[in-house]
């Protein structure tokens, strides 16, 4: 009581007074949505994950290349590069810049697009050099020493003349070449189909098999929980690794592990909801009147538990996207060449003292999803559930 | 509480009785046998393995046998290493699991619960609004991003630290870091929302109207009384420790169990997935049954009764 401001106490002018007392009164849902509005990082959460879902479906559509395309010449290209330009003879200049790590030259355009990979002369593997002739410009690639220089005939470094970020490649290529901005968004399709299964599945099994232990009570639900009991023991990565392996990798085996089991928590959740609710008077009413059971869960007992099913769903759809990535993280996932977003973080571990970039956009991305989704989880239940609020 | 004890013993053996079956059955279920590779085994040699590993016999004799076994503690061969048993692979890797484990488990408590507290005592001012930024990011950021990320920086570009291996303390920093800064985010979550409801009770403001000093007020009354959610979840904590150690242990090379795990999965070694599952369920099974055990002890209000259970 005590963070009540002081201003809070002031008495109101008459006519405000008025218009709080008579405000028109809400309805629980459009009580939740006000709430729910209030709460900025839920809205932007919201909005995050709506754009997520947009950029899945169709960012795919309006580029060039797939998730499988490879351009080995163009592998490893980063994002954003520091770029050079020499005159190449009759007033044209050849733009170009230099990856660091492989040694390779790259012809770009003055906007940013990539070119190709520029052709040089033999490489000198004593002196660990390679010269480039652009017209009636020589430049040679000096490798002996890191970091890696240009060096004009007259023995002068050459210094970037500029910087730009790659048009062509967004968030630059892998060691095959191929763009990994497509391939994130096809691992965002990957996760947000895992999530949704797993939504699917906690609404229909988990509230079926919840609700109905609930409801008969008894010994049913005695056996019934205590087999969600044993399930629950181990952590559920351990079973959807089992499964994976008798499964074998794929998109569809880890959607059937993670949907098989990931019903449990939910199943606990509306059997204490249910078990709490079915001794309130209005269900007993509505038994006197000859309601039927399935009448009495699905339009009784289930609508006012609806608040813990929702927040429980919000909750659980972040761990069903890291399990996902996860198992693919550890080579149980998605088959090549599809991309999940844990294969794309581990693949970009072997590389990335040389290409961060390849680490570092995946990993923004599952985190990014798992911020907006658990943002949007505590909003819900702050908004479903008032009691829970701190 | 002995019959409490027996109790949970007697429900531990049947899950675990039930994952040994389950996981039996499952792995049998692969297609393939567990000699089947890129190299053509000649029928003869084939047979001869099969004969030695028992394979030749009917699959429920297969099970009784493999029963027999995990009731005498031996979770058999190894398919893919040759003399190896599975036993060894544990014992091996034991120690590193352990050891970084444990060290996992301290920094949840040792940082989890004051960092809690601070944010509790200060609350809604900038000590708690950090707390929890940091804990919020904490929860949401997956253990193999923060393993990567953090192994890039600080072992990498800085040089602070080893990439690799546990040649001496330093080795230890990230890993451990790794493995639970989920659960020291989590914690720090729970003990301050804990201790926020905590401080609304009437004993609270009685100890404080009988002049007792802040601390006093703070840790014998509040602190003890909240602290029970957060010794609940230690169970899960665990859990969460060992499935997470097989990303950790193989981003940062640490020869443990995880490690041991994820590489019998990519071998598609049978024998070694099925012992180190059930080898897991049981350390689990028994970690959670202290746990319990300790929750009666720190709040004598919990009885542990058959019923309860």
């Amino acid at each position: 009581m005590s963070d009540i401001a002081p201003e809070m106490w002031e008495k109101l002018p008459p006519a405000d007074a008025a218009a709080v007392a008579a405000a028109p009164s809400l309805t629980y849902w459009q009580d939740v949505r006000r709430r729910l509005w209030a709460n900025k990082p839920a809205v932007v959460s919201i909005a995050f994950i709506i754009l997520l879902i947009l950029a899945a479906v169709f960012g795919p559509l309006f580029s060039p290349f797939t998730y499988a395309d490879q351009n080995l010449r163009l592998a490893n290209i980063p994002p954003a590069f520091e770029t050079y330009a020499v005159p190449s003879g009759q007033g044209t200049t050849t733009r170009f810049f230099l990856n660091a790590s492989n040694f390779n030259l790259y012809e770009v355009d003055d906007t940013g697009h990539v070119l190709g990979l520029l052709r040089g002369e033999r490489k000198d593997m004593l002196k660990k050099s390679q010269a480039f002739i652009f017209g009636d410009t020589t430049l040679t690639l000096d490798y002996s020493s890191l970091p890696a220089k240009l060096v004009a005939a007259d023995g002068a470094t050459i210094a970037p003349s500029g910087w730009s970020w790659n048009r062509t490649y967004l968030f630059g290529t892998d060691q095959l070449g191929r763009d990994v901005l497509v391939r994130q968004l096809y691992g965002a399709r990957i996760s947000l189909t895992v999530a949704f299964v797993a939504t699917l599945v906690n609404f229909f099994i988990g509230i079926f098999y919840g609700g109905l232990a609930g409801y008969i009570g008894g010994r049913t639900d005695a056996i019934m929980m205590r087999v969600v009991e044993i399930i629950a023991t181990i952590p559920l990565t351990l079973y959807v690794v089992l499964l994976m392996v008798v499964f074998d990798s794929g998109l569809y085996s880890i959607i059937i592990a993670i949907g098989s089991v990931f019903w449990v928590d939910m199943a606990r959740i509306v059997r204490g909801q249910i078990l709490s609710l079915k001794s309130q008077d209005y269900v007993a009413a509505a038994r006197t009147m000859g309601a039927s059971t399935s009448r009495i869960l699905t339009r009784h007992l289930l609508p006012n538990s609806i608040g813990p099913i929702i927040v429980t769903l919000t909750m659980l759809i972040p761990s069903a996207i890291f399990i996902e990535s996860f198992m693919s993280f550890i080579g149980l996932g998605v088959t090549p060449p599809l991309a999940s977003w844990g294969t794309l973080t581990s693949e970009a571990v072997e590389t990335m003292r040389a290409y961060p970039h390849q680490l570092f956009f995946p990993a923004a991305a599952i985190s990014l999803t798992m911020f907006a989704f658990n943002f949007l989880g505590d909003g819900l239940r702050d908004a479903l559930d008032p009691r829970f609020r701190k | 509480m002995p019959a409490y004890i027996l109790q949970r013993l007697g429900m531990m053996a049947i899950t675990l009785w039930a994952i040994v079956t389950l996981t039996f059955f499952l792995m049998h279920a692969v297609p393939g046998g567990p000699f089947v590779s890129e190299r053509m085994l000649a029928p003869e040699i084939e047979a001869a393995l099969n004969a030695k590993y028992g394979l030749d016999q009917p699959i429920w004799a297969q099970y009784l046998s493999y029963l027999r076994g995990i009731i005498t503690l031996d979770l058999g061969p190894s398919f893919k290493y040759p003399g190896v048993s599975i036993n060894t692979m544990i014992a091996t890797g034991l120690p590193v699991t352990l050891r970084t484990g444990l060290l996992a488990v301290i920094a949840v408590v040792a940082l989890g619960v004051p960092l809690g507290i601070v944010a509790a005592l200060n609350r809604n001012k900038w000590p708690d609004t950090t707390v929890m930024l940091i804990a919020t990011i904490g929860v949401a950021i997956p253990s193999y991003v923060i393993a990567t990320v953090t192994l890039y920086i600080f072992a990498l570009r800085l040089g602070w630290v080893p990439t690799f291996g546990l040649d001496d303390w330093r080795g230890y920093i990230l890993p451990v870091f790794a493995l639970s800064g989920f659960w020291i985010s989590f914690v720090a979550r729970l003990t301050r929302s804990s201790l926020l409801e905590t401080f609304e009770q009437d004993f609270m403001t009685t100890a404080r109207a009988k002049g007792l000093r802040p601390g006093q007020v703070l840790f014998k009354h509040g602190l003890r009384n909240s602290l029970i959610p957060v010794v609940t979840i230690l169970g899960p904590v665990v859990a969460n420790l060992i499935t997470g150690s097989f990303v950790i242990e193989q981003i940062f090379a640490l020869p443990g169990i995880g490690r041991q795990f994820v590489l019998s999965i990519t071998n598609r070694d049978y024998t070694a997935i099925m012992g180190i599952t059930i080898f897991y369920a049981a350390a689990l099974m028994v970690m959670i049954l202290i746990v319990d055990l300790l929750y009666a002890v720190l709040d004598p209000r919990i009885k542990l009764t058959s019923a309860a259970a």
